[in-house]
């Protein structure tokens, strides 16, 4: 599997962006993760809820009760309006970083 | 699913007890319990489903510090300690100075222990600027 401290420094915004698809809750998003990545990246849930607790503090998402699980109620999280702001800035950050560290990896094989 | 609420209660014993630790450990073990029947449904054995789903889920201390009651901060004291510096100096350059005009007012002495004596805010003052 792939090194994660790199990856680790963007999860904010990765969950961000499953968030902002539709409201999620927490095993949903670690398996569509892995799912998108192929089993390439997984998330550890230690990770998962602790970024949850982040964002949550940063109000970039909510939570809220939703229907009755496996005997339980799920805990759905939505991206508010400052989340969608806060991700959209990052995405645009990403970008540049990328262009950046191309700019010395590229060609190399 | 015992040996998963045991695991998640093992977990979270180091962590002071609150309402949000209540709530998170919950949502955890909800999420963990349908990994757990996710994976069997996938045709893994029940123990190795659990055993995965143990394995796979990290470190605590992550959580333990997004929950952490946050560390207060050390108060800045530098500020106080430079004025402090100062106000102390002042007043031992000052005893110098009258002692120096009461008994010797001929010879004027009291400059060098100014000078030791200054040190002190000095040290302080940079102290401060540091910070």
């Amino acid at each position: 599997m792939i090194r994660s401290d790199i990856i680790r420094g963007h999860l904010d915004s990765i969950i961000l962006r499953l968030i902002l698809e539709k409201d999620q809750y927490g095993y949903e998003i670690s398996k569509q993760i892995s799912l998108k990545t192929k089993d390439r990246f997984q998330i550890k849930e230690a990770t998962l809820y602790a970024v949850f607790q982040r964002l949550e503090k940063k109000e970039l998402i909510e939570s809220y009760f939703g229907n009755i699980s496996h005997g339980g109620k799920r805990k759905y999280y939505t991206i508010t309006t400052f989340g969608k702001a806060y991700l959209k800035e990052t995405v645009k950050e990403w970008q540049e970083t990328k262009e950046i560290i191309d700019l010395f990896m590229e060609g190399l094989d | 699913m015992r040996e998963i609420k045991n695991h998640v209660d093992e977990l979270f014993k180091k962590i002071p007890d609150s309402e949000q630790k209540e709530l998170i450990k919950q949502e955890i073990l909800e999420n963990l319990e349908e990994k757990v029947a996710d994976l069997m449904a996938q045709g893994k054995k029940e123990e190795d489903a659990i055993n995965r789903t143990i394995v796979e889920f990290g470190d605590i201390e992550e959580i333990e510090k997004e929950l952490g009651v946050s560390q207060p901060t050390k108060k800045n004291m530098t500020k106080f300690d430079l004025g402090f510096s100062i106000l102390g100096s002042a007043l031992i350059i000052s005893l110098f100075v009258f002692i120096n005009f009461y008994y010797t007012p001929k010879t004027i002495w009291f400059v060098y222990p100014t000078f030791a004596v200054l040190w002190w805010p000095l040290s302080m003052y940079y102290r401060w600027l540091r910070q």
